[in-house]
């Protein structure tokens, strides 16, 4: 059941196939779509350009997400969790389009690998051989979720170009540190940079993305740009956004949601509907987009991508490694 | 002077005001926010808890006001309009619960969210205030004899004192809306408690 004004507020933009959609659209107009009125007159002279590199991009057949139904694109782009703009949804959107630059970019490979050095994103993604796009469930911790077109390239990619030698163990990922554009990086109780980190076999799993990408365009800025990665059976705060600096480590990193509450965040923070957050209950998740009378769901194990990814926590407690 | 007195005693007046804080929420829908739309029902889950407790708080500074400023005309118009104030946050408190049942799908899951500390605060904040409603009547204050009613009703500190916590551990970050919302009624409070003080003394000091 729906409201019945429904068909007023959501806005002819979320019930056309976000494919054809996208596709046919520039720039600007996407620009232009991610405001509302006033707001999205002012975001307009201050994009960048993110990583453009390989677009468009083919949709890879094998994770086309068919039977997913894609979560629309305005929503996508500004309902986001980027504390480094703000604490509230809506901050991102507003707060990462008032100046900050993605363009040009620089990420800096380093530790234990072979190949280290700093790379302009665009000449990564080169590199990796291009990009293409896969359509992801994403699963909050917060107990929401989307499904999102990503585009970018398979991440095993980025550390075979690297070769990490016998010692490397774990892959960290750093975010950019800017306070004077990025608002929220002005409270530093939170201690940036945002770090996140992988076991190295778990970077290597076929699921695990670096997205450049969504919707067939390159990342908006409230959405990581210009590089971010995904890791669809985890939480999504597992996914550290607008990434300058890729190591090769030895030891497990500190991941920063661990670092502030570890009895709430672990390392790991695969999707488990059996293991419960203080605050939330991670059995079934809220559909963003579903409204207000139609949007919950069961949560699947590991996001619904047990098949792939679950031989990688064969024989540990999921209860105590959460 | 006796406009604005009238305009505060005016029902119809005072209980527009007192609901618009329940209709401006509509306002995203038609606008097309998409942060809104997104996830609605946590916004309007937090527009209301939000107003509950601010209008919780607001009831409770009249008095301090009062005491602190005795000859200010408003506040006695405001002052007697403080049942409709509490029960207003009790009303608001009430949908800010509909809606918690609206996004995550009813009761079996409030009673298993129970075992989380901020959900058990916010029942216990909300029972208090349902009590305090209910006996929010006239006839309640008889039936009750005065005395009792109004050390029963000082229970509404408890309740903005559970409030706040509630508010303060139901998010991932400190949110520091919690020190606005609340700093100036505990100022209030403790201005009062000296001011009050004061006053004993000083009629002690009068009387040997
Ligand atoms: C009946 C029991 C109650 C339940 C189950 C409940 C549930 C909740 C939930 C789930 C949240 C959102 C936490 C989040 O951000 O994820 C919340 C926030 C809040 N609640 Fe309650 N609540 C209750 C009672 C109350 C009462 C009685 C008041 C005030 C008089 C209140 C005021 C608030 C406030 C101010 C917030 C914060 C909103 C924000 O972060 O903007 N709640 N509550």
């Amino acid at each position: 059941m729906n409201l019945k004004f429904n068909k007023n507020w959501q806005l002819s933009e979320s019930l056309v196939t976000p494919e054809k959609e996208y596709r046919s659209r520039t720039r600007r107009d996407f620009i232009k779509t991610l405001g509302f009125g006033a707001a999205g007159a002012l975001l307009l002279p201050n994009q960048s350009s993110a990583a453009t590199e390989g677009f468009p991009s083919k949709l890879n057949p094998n994770y086309s997400g068919k039977e997913l139904k894609v979560t629309p694109f305005n929503y996508v782009t500004s309902y986001n969790n980027f504390y480094e703009f703000g604490m509230d949804k809506g901050d991102p959107v507003t707060n990462s389009n008032q100046g900050w630059k993605t363009d040009p970019w620089t990420v800096e490979i380093r530790g234990l690998a072979r190949n280290t050095g700093k790379f302009d994103v665009n000449a990564l993604v080169r590199k990796v051989g291009g990009i293409e796009q896969r359509v992801y469930r994403h699963r909050c911790v917060e107990a929401w979720s989307m499904v999102i077109p990503w585009d970018g390239f398979q991440l095993s990619k980025l550390i075979a170009l690297a070769e990490p030698t016998a010692d490397a163990k774990y892959i960290t990922f750093t975010s950019f540190e800017d306070s004077k554009n990025a608002v929220g990086q002005q409270d530093s109780n939170f201690g940036w940079p945002y770090i996140e980190g992988l076991r190295l076999d778990e970077a290597q799993n076929e699921l695990a993305f670096m997205a450049t990408g969504v919707f067939g365009k390159p990342l908006p800025n409230q959405n990581g740009a210009p590089l971010r990665l995904v890791t669809p059976w985890k939480y999504g705060f597992k996914g550290a956004k607008s990434i300058v600096l890729i190591e090769f480590t030895q030891e497990a990193p500190l991941n920063t949601w661990q670092r502030i509450r570890s009895e709430e965040y672990g390392f790991y923070a695969n999707v488990n509907p059996k293991v419960d957050h203080p605050r939330w209950s991670q059995g079934s998740e809220r559909v963003i987009g579903g409204g207000v009378f139609n949007g919950r769901q069961s949560t699947l194990m590991f996001n619904g991508y047990e098949r792939q990814v679950a031989s990688l926590y064969k024989g540990m407690d999921l209860k105590r490694y959460y | 002077m006796n406009f604005v007195t009238r305009l505060i005693r005016s029902e119809i007046i005072f209980y527009s005001l007192l609901s618009l804080p329940a209709l401006w929420p509509l306002y995203p829908f038609f606008t097309g926010n998409y942060t809104v739309l997104a996830d609605p029902t946590k916004y309007l889950l937090h527009h209301f808890g939000f107003w509950a407790c601010l209008l919780l708080v607001t009831v409770l500074s009249f008095t301090p006001l009062k005491v602190l400023f005795p000859k200010l005309f408003f506040l006695t118009a405001l002052n007697s309009q403080r049942r409709a104030v509490g029960v207003a946050s009790f009303v608001y408190a009430c949908i800010h619960l509909g809606f918690q049942f609206l996004h995550e799908s009813g009761w079996p899951t409030l009673v298993h969210d129970l075992r989380k500390p901020f959900i058990l605060i916010g029942v216990l904040a909300f029972l208090i205030l349902t009590l305090l409603a209910a006996t929010s009547f006239n006839a309640a204050v008889r039936w009750l004899g005065a005395r009792t009613w109004k050390s029963m009703h000082r229970f509404a500190y408890l309740a903005a004192f559970l409030v706040a916590i509630h508010q303060a551990l139901g998010r991932k970050i400190f949110p520091k809306q919690v020190i606005w919302i609340f700093l100036p009624l505990l100022i209030l409070e403790i201005v009062r408690l000296i001011y009050r003080y004061k006053k004993k003394t000083v009629s002690a000091v009068v009387l040997s």
